[in-house]
């Protein structure tokens, strides 16, 4: 207690109530406390749900300053695509983003799109590393993992040759992805990005055709990105006959400008991403479309965006149904003879097995039969030199190979996935490359706690409406392939962007510095510091913190 | 300028003319018009104060404390049980001797739920130490905003401003109003001795000893004293300089009365009426309409009740077990005199029930039939058969 107490002795003496000036200092209240809140910066969900890593806070942050030039920068420490990603992405990041338990997700792919396209308009370029080091990679497969893997490995100084089997690079990007999705102008400028860095593109390589095995000695390291070559077939009958294609094979013609005829009645066979493309290529061509797919909607595995946006073009769907045989006429596909199907019991991908229904066959006309039901990879030439299990190359979590000097990403690791998974495991392997090669260890970073949903404090945060991105004509106009989203405009971008709630990361909104009743926070230069010898671990800063920054500890007693 | 304006109404356009600074409030049936004008005149500018939406009533009292210990006018309103959960901030905003102006609409307090007025809320408040004042008509509401938050700034101490709910809240009158350039004759700027300064800190309402809290309580004792004089002087000057004022009784037709009715609240405006047509059949009947309760105002209820033969107080409220809050003030208030006067308490209106012309006959009846009180109490129009005075 303080010694300074006035003594009265007539109470016309004393104040209308007690009245202290005395500094309180020597009164330690952290001495009564049991828990301790601390500053605890958290990665946001957004990140820790994307498969690259990108560090989506930190360029929103970025961005919503009008540092677009930084953000772009920021992402392609994770990406080198974020123009091609802000098109064609399914976003796992918006479905991890804390914001849906408020409104809506954050419109994430429309920013980095902004983003890429900003860094394309204005002709940003990646910065060319200091010194340039003696050992040469070669990268084998010049699509997503590979491309990446050249990226991220010439950053860092190495010289990257990639070898790719087709005349131009981009792999899935340009052969499979339509034009009204991702623009090969976009395509050709983010590529343009990796080929400014020094890495030499050598397209029209089949590596033991083209390029023999004794020429690659040179490399002291290979990256194996070929994705997946081959497209399954139907095993049913007449599948050889004319106007039956494979999928892909159509893709690439439509990819490549190549004329290609399909008739005015086609059916599409799958439910996944390049089956969707198929159909609404098709579709363009002026086609009516009927994608067969022998489960329900809810299995298909394409990108719900695709299956919409086909809903939509007026693409047609007949779920559980499965073609059994092609009927011709002259050697032509004239109809095909399908079967029902009813969902079972759940086959090793988890869903539900479709097992036919005894005498349920009915008979579809058709002018064209596209087949999209799954890729093959075509990975015998490397069954001397690494594990390949069926089809697939074996790797660890980053690439690595049973063979010190082979490295695998993608597809051909995977199975069939995505660009981003393919992006990130590029980088992924070029990571360990650079370790091996000059010889470290190589240290996964530490990450951060990721922010859960119920760390934050959401009624700090008003209701405001996603942006609605505007949309072309699409597959009814006049120029049928011309992109159909068409991008946000920048007064668009900046008010998504003000949605974002910046989990786990400080914006000095000042809530623990206002709110804290002993006034034990302080505030110096952005920064906020605890003082623990008045801190009574109350915890109101740790509830009224927006972003879900502070933690606790217990402190024991 | 006349406006014809509900209750509710008329407490906004008081706060509004005393200037006030800092309004807290949180709504509940049936004061909310009062404090949702008011945000709208914040919000237009036409009144330059700051409206802090709070969760609670209780938020709204530590607010108010708060903006008042920084040498603020402040102001809040409620009712009922937000009054009730206010409770623990009342006491505080006394011991603090903060001058804050609270309105309260009398209305009555649940389980089972109820919405109309009844005295109860208010008068369980009785020993918080905030003054209490009962008023009749909505000018006389408007009116005693003012002369409430000038009572309150001379003696430190909170004040609570009453009227029944739905009869004055509700109901509109004309009433004759103005704006704070006019107020500001009347009650000049808030001029705190002590208060919350950056430039100079202090703390307030520190840990107090057996050796000083007893004094400081006396001080409230003594200027709980001091107000009735205060109070006073602050309504005849409020006559002087708008020509209405009110006292802190009001006598109604008492010269030779020899039974005297005492009401409060909207009660009186009946008790008026049936007065005076009693009064027409030759009998001696005079109203004592009490207006200040806290502090009560001993002298002025002595001085005309120790003159009368018998006296009826009408309570529109319950102390359980021992009867009404007023009657039961009363009787004390005369005890010390020596004047042993016959005290009715009659019980009516709670809950909302109507006090009708056939209510105060029924009382004035009773009171009249019989020499002394049978009952400690009368529920007038009580659904109980057991009872057995006259009335239902």
């Amino acid at each position: 207690m303080s010694s300074k107490k006035r003594d009265f002795r007539d109470e016309s003496e004393m104040p209308l109530s007690a009245v202290a000036a005395d500094d309180m200092r020597w009164n330690k209240t952290g001495s009564w406390r049991n828990i301790k809140p601390f500053y605890d910066p958290k990665t946001s969900p957004c990140i820790a749900s994307c498969p690259a890593g990108e560090n989506i806070q930190g360029y929103i942050e970025l961005a919503r300053k009008e540092r677009y030039e930084e953000a772009a920068r920021l992402i392609w420490q994770n990406n080198p695509f974020p123009a091609i990603c802000g098109r064609v992405c399914y976003h796992p990041c918006m479905d991890g983003c804390a914001r849906g338990s408020l409104d809506r997700s954050v419109f994430i792919p429309a920013i980095e799109r902004y983003l890429g396209d900003y860094a394309i308009e204005h002709g940003l370029r990646e910065k060319r590393p200091e010194k340039t080091l003696d050992d040469k990679v070669a990268v084998i497969g010049g699509g997503p993992a590979g491309l990446s893997c050249a990226f991220f490995l010439a950053k860092k100084g190495f010289r990257v040759t990639v070898f790719e089997a087709k005349p131009l690079m981009g792999g899935v990007l340009r052969y499979g992805i339509p034009e009204y999705r991702l623009p090969k102008t976009v395509l050709d400028a983010e590529l343009k990005r990796i080929e400014d860095l020094g890495v030499e593109f050598r397209p029209d390589s089949i590596v033991g055709k083209d390029v023999t095995l004794e020429a690659l000695g040179q490399y002291s390291a290979f990256f194996v990105g070929i994705g997946l070559q081959t497209s399954r077939r139907l095993g049913i009958e007449n599948e050889n006959s004319k106007g039956v294609m494979a999928g892909l094979e159509f893709l690439e013609k439509i990819n490549t400008g190549e004329p290609v005829e399909v008739g005015k009645r086609v059916v599409v066979v799958g439910g996944g991403n390049t089956a969707m493309d198929v159909a609404r290529s098709s579709l363009r061509q002026g086609a009516h479309v009927t994608v067969v797919y022998r489960r329900t909607r809810d299995e298909m595995p394409a990108i719900e965006d695709e299956v919409h946006e086909a809903n939509e073009e007026g693409v047609h769907f007949r779920f559980l149904s499965t073609p059994v045989g092609v009927i011709t006429k002259n050697g032509r596909i004239t109809e095909i003879r399908c079967q029902e199907m009813e969902l079972g019991e759940p086959d090793e991908s988890g869903r539900r097995r479709p097992v036919p229904k005894e005498g349920t066959y009915f008979n579809m006309p058709a002018d064209s039969l596209l087949v999209a039901i799954g890729e093959k990879p075509e990975s015998k030439m490397f069954e001397a030199v690494c594990s390949i299990s069926s089809g697939l190359i074996v790797t660890d979590e980053y690439g690595r190979t049973s063979n010190r000097k082979i490295f695998a990403g993608g597809d051909v690791v995977s199975g069939a996935s995505t660009v981003v998974n393919a992006v990130a495991r590029g980088r992924g392997a070029a990571e360990v490359i650079a370790a091996e090669l000059s010889g470290k260890q190589f240290d996964p970073k530490k990450t951060k706690k990721v922010v859960a949903i119920a760390d934050l404090n959401t009624a700090y945060f008003l209701q405001k409406d996603r942006a609605q991105m505007q949309r072309s004509d699409g597959a009814g106009g006049r120029r049928p392939f011309a992109e159909v989203n068409m991008g946000l405009t920048c007064e668009q971008v900046q008010e998504e962007m003000s949605r974002c709630f910046s989990c786990g990361v400080c914006d000095g909104c000042d809530n623990c510095y206002v709110f804290c009743p002993d006034v034990a926070i302080s505030r110096h230069d952005g920064t906020y510091t605890i003082d623990y010898d008045y801190c009574k671990g109350c915890l109101i800063c740790v509830q009224e913190c927006p972003r879900g920054i502070l933690s606790t500890e217990s402190e024991g007693k | 300028m006349q406006k014809v304006l509900e209750g509710n109404h008329a407490i906004s356009w008081g706060a509004k003319a005393s200037d006030v600074k800092v309004i807290a409030a949180y709504p509940i049936t049936p004061q909310t018009q009062i404090v949702e004008l008011l945000s709208e005149m914040c919000t237009s500018g036409e009144l330059d104060a700051k409206f802090i939406k709070v969760e609670s009533e209780h938020s709204a009292m530590a607010a108010v404390i708060g903006s008042a210990a920084a040498g603020v006018r402040s102001f809040t309103a409620t009712s009922s049980h937000g009054l009730l959960l206010m409770h623990e901030m009342l006491h505080w905003a006394v011991g603090a001797r903060l001058p804050i102006v609270l309105a309260n609409v009398n209305r009555a307090v649940g389980p089972p739920w109820n919405i109309w007025t009844d005295q109860n809320d208010s008068l369980s408040q009785r020993d918080t130490g905030l003054i209490q004042i009962y008023c009749e008509s909505n000018q006389e509401v408007f009116d005693t905003t003012l002369q409430a938050f000038k009572v309150a700034e001379t003696v430190s101490l909170p004040a609570m401003l009453v009227l029944d709910a739905f009869f004055l809240s509700h109901t509109s009158e004309i009433v004759d109003v103005f704006g704070a350039d006019i107020g500001k004759k009347y009650l000049p700027p808030f001029k705190p001795v002590d208060f919350l300064d950056p430039d100079n800190p202090k703390a307030f309402g520190n840990l107090t000893g057996p050796d000083y809290y007893y004094e400081l309580r006396h001080k409230i004792h003594k200027d709980h004293l001091r107000a009735i004089d205060v109070a006073r002087r602050a309504d005849a000057e409020f006559g002087k300089t708008f020509g209405r004022s009110y006292g802190l009784v009001e006598e109604y037709r008492t010269e030779g009365a020899e039974t005297i009715l005492v009401t409060s609240g909207t009660i009186t405006s009946t008790a008026r009426v049936v007065i005076d047509e009693r009064r027409e059949r030759g009998e001696k009947l005079g109203l004592l309409k009490i207006r200040l309760f806290r502090p009560f105002p001993l002298d002025d209820v002595r001085r005309v009740l120790t003159r009368a033969k018998k006296v009826a107080v009408i309570d529109r409220n319950i102390g359980f077990s021992i009867g009404g809050i007023f009657a039961q003030e009363i009787r004390s208030a005369l005890w010390n005199t020596r004047v042993h006067v016959p005290l009715f308490s009659f019980i009516a209106g709670i809950g909302g029930r109507d006090v009708t012309p056939e209510v105060l006959n029924e009382i004035l009846d009773i009171a009249s039939a019989v020499e002394y009180p049978e009952q400690e109490t009368y529920w007038i129009g009580v659904k109980d058969e057991e009872l057995s005075y006259t009335g239902r």
